[in-house]
């Protein structure tokens, strides 16, 4: 049963390849015929033309007939035109609709020169060389055998109207020149040996013109057939294209999949690809994507290698390919092929350093396929699909790192300042003498402690803040930022600070500040360091001010200054490096985490933002920031 | 005996119990503790206290929301002031909020929610202000 339908497919193929050809001549014969349609305008006015000179030198001949003759050509050419109008406009017209365009061409045109010959003296008349070119235009246009066919008929044709007027069936319509007819019918052996002489020129005509036909035919199918693998190359070349700009822009696994997989099922024919992924420990093969398979063909399908001898082999490095599956085969694939009309398959190892990382396939419904060309296309695919996948999962695999640090950091966070926290109230209980009087002495002792309990506190909370906002997998918020909110926020939360310690702390902002986009609570985080900084480094008596300002070029100017203990020259460089503290800030307050302004730079630069510091040591300092104001499409 | 209001502390760590502990009752409040989620129910169980302080984290890292969405959906239980004590801020913030502003209210997180070590000065005048107001 399977022969009866393996030769069905064979005749269905080689048809599907003639009429693929079919079109390709016609494509070409259409062209032509039309140019014909051009040239045989002239011939109307010829036939006038040598009517009109026969005329004046004084020959003798049937002139009504000839001219309508001339008449009967103009009338086929002109629908012949109207018809080739209509073939112009519609490209891919049937091959069958411009053979038959060319055929009844050819036919009116024999009819017509037979009509010709008739009247311009039957078998003497010099027309009837006139029927070389016709047959070298048949020859040109139509196949050879229909190019010989014609010829006959030009031969039997002309033999006929010979006999006929021979025999006086019709009319015998002569030429005279100078009263004499030039006549063979009254010479029947010179009449036979022209007609003989005739019709080899007729063949070898034929021969000649098919020849040289059949040679042309044959280069235009090979040069067609040569652009259409030029364009399958090209179609190659991008699909690799794709897949090695997939491994350069570090995408995720599925990401991946979905590009290579896709961007491959654009090649001719290919009805499906899929990527199948081997287990860490090499014994399951999962199915990670099927592009142009029906999901419940994939989705979920795990095929144990063991039991598959044929995944096993493509698994050890082989590339297998088929051009019919049989039952066989596909019980091994453990897939339902048939039921999707799937007839080639190709399945590629992904190979990456010498591991197998999966298996490629790819999915026709023609039977035979897949050629070497494409085995080694599929070859060198599956290489980069592997490279592809390998470079996907690494980055995952970092993002996933940062993820487990991240929630690592957050929890040990917790561990640490649960006890602190614990230890500072527990403190308090003391220190404000809940539990018994202390004496000062005692009471200072126990502060010291505390100050240093809380500034391990801080210490953790500027890490964590630090971290969280390092962390890339932490998505950045982008809401809009009401700047003169955060301005009022800042003068409450320092008002009480600056007035301890005697810091005169003016905020100064003009009302309806433009919106900038971001996390607001970052940006009041960042105000507060550089508050905070300058009120802690001014000394009583001093001013502290920060002022806000809708600055040129489309940012917002936030100035923080202060006259306090300023920054020296040498410290400058590092100020916004982690841990970093100025050696005149030491002497002013003992104990500082260095993390205050590294917060503020990360912040800045998370923004999009910039930030300068002006100081001088002794004299005070300047701190201005610039965050660019939101768009339009950022403003809810 | 005078009360200025009796308040349920629910924490897991005996430190920061029995000094809030001490702190409130000098104060003059009357200070229940509970050292669990389940613990604090039996407590309320016997009776409805004016306030509850209650930490986030103890055995699980929600068990303090647990409580709270679990007195918030019993009608008896609707009007009792809750003050959430946290150390672990971030936390809250990166995963609560939405959660939170449910059972807090409007007002959530900025009158209800200290950070731990909590700062006794305030935290009182936060309970005098509610008790007040109630």
């Amino acid at each position: 049963m399977t022969d009866a339908v393996d030769n069905e497919e064979n005749e269905r193929d080689l048809s599907a390849e003639v009429e693929r050809r079919r079109r390709i001549i016609a494509g070409e014969l259409k062209e032509r015929t039309l140019w014909f349609v051009m040239l045989r305008w002239w011939v109307p006015p010829s036939i006038l033309a040598g009517v009109a000179v026969a005329w004046f030198i004084g020959v003798k001949f049937a002139v009504i007939p000839l001219i309508a003759s001339a008449g009967f050509i103009l009338a086929y050419n002109i629908v012949f035109f109207l018809l080739s109008r209509r073939l112009r406009k519609e490209p891919s017209q049937e091959p069958e609709y411009i053979e038959q365009f060319t055929y009844w061409q050819v036919a009116l045109d024999y009819g017509a020169m037979f009509l010709l010959i008739h009247y311009t003296g039957g078998a003497a008349s010099p027309f009837i060389f006139f029927f070389i070119f016709h047959i070298i235009f048949a020859s040109i246009l139509l196949p050879s055998r229909s190019a010989y066919a014609f010829s006959a008929f030009v031969v039997v044709g002309a033999g006929i109207i010979a006999a006929a007027e021979y025999m006086q069936w019709i009319p015998h319509h002569a030429l005279y020149f100078q009263n004499k007819a030039i006549d063979l019918a009254e010479k029947p052996f010179h009449m036979m040996a022209e007609m003989a002489f005739f019709a080899a020129s007729v063949f070898i005509t034929t021969f000649c013109t098919t020849a040289i036909m059949n040679m042309l035919r044959r280069r235009i199918v090979k040069l067609a057939d040569l652009s259409e693998a030029v364009t399958l190359l090209n179609n190659k070349l991008q699909a690799l294209y794709v897949m090695i700009q997939a491994i350069g822009s570090a995408q995720h696994l599925d990401q991946v999949l979905k590009v290579v997989t896709s961007e491959l099922s654009r090649l001719p024919d290919i009805k499906a690809i899929s990527v199948k992924l081997l287990s860490d420990d090499h014994k399951y093969l999962y199915y990670a994507a099927g592009h142009g398979l029906p999901e419940e063909f994939y989705k979920n399908k795990v095929i144990e290698v063991e039991k598959s001898a044929l995944h096993r082999d493509i698994i050890e490095g082989k590339l297998y390919v088929t051009g019919r599956i049989t039952q066989r085969e596909m019980a091994q694939f453990g897939e339902d092929l048939a039921q999707e009309g799937l007839q080639s398959v190709l399945f590629a190892p992904l190979i990456v350093e010498n591991r197998i990382t999966g298996i490629l396939g790819a999915y026709c419904d023609r039977p035979d396929r897949f050629d070497q060309d494409d085995v080694d296309f599929f070859r060198l695919a599956a290489g980069l699909v592997a490279i592809a996948l390998e470079n996907a999962r690494a980055y995952e695999s970092i993002e996933n790192l940062i993820v487990e640090r991240s929630k690592f950091m957050m929890r040990m966070a917790h561990n640490m300042r649960a006890p602190l926290a614990a230890m500072v109230t527990v403190i308090e209980v003391l220190r404000d003498g809940y539990r018994g009087d202390l004496t000062d002495e005692q009471r200072k002792y126990i502060r010291r402690v505390e100050m240093r309990a809380r500034s391990m506190i801080s210490l953790i909370n500027e890490l964590m803040i630090i971290s969280r906002n390092r962390s890339e997998a932490r998505e950045q918020v982008k809401k809009p930022v009401d700047l003169n909110s955060i301005s009022g926020r800042i003068q409450q939360t320092f008002r009480e600070e600056a007035a301890e310690k005697q810091v005169a702390f003016q905020v100064t902002a003009p009302p309806g500040l433009p919106k900038i986009t971001g996390d607001p609570d970052m940006i009041e985080q960042m105000l507060e360091n550089i508050v905070s900084n300058a009120i802690k480094y001014t000394r009583p008596g001093g001013r502290v001010g920060a002022t806000f300002s809708a600055g040129t070029n489309g940012h917002v100017r936030i100035e923080v200054s202060d006259d306090g203990i300023g920054i020296p020259r040498a410290d400058k460089p590092k100020l916004f490096s982690e841990f970093f503290r100025a050696q005149n800030a030491r002497a002013v307050q003992e104990f500082g985490t260095g993390l205050g302004l590294a917060i503020v730079k990360d912040i800045v630069d998370k923004h999009g933002g910039r930030i300068f510091v002006e100081s001088e040591e002794g004299l005070g300092t300047i701190f201005v920031v610039h965050l660019p104001i939101a768009g339009e499409e950022n403003i809810k | 005996m005078t009360t200025k209001g009796e308040i349920l502390l629910v924490d897991d760590d005996p430190d920061i119990r029995d000094s809030i502990k001490i702190i409130l009752e000098s104060k003059g409040f009357t200070v229940r503790t509970a050292a669990n989620g389940r613990q604090a129910l039996t407590s309320l169980d016997q009776k409805i206290p004016d306030l509850m302080i209650l930490d986030i984290m103890m055995s699980t890292d929600t068990e303090g929301f647990d409580l709270a969405y679990e007195l918030k959906s019993k009608p008896k239980f609707e009007n009792l002031p809750i003050i959430i004590l946290t150390s672990f801020l971030e936390k809250v913030r990166d995963e609560g909020p939405d959660k939170f502003q449910h059972i807090m209210g409007e007002e959530w997180p900025a009158k209800w929610l200290f950070e731990k070590p909590v700062d006794s000065n305030k935290l009182v005048a936060k309970i005098e202000g509610i008790l007040a107001g109630k």
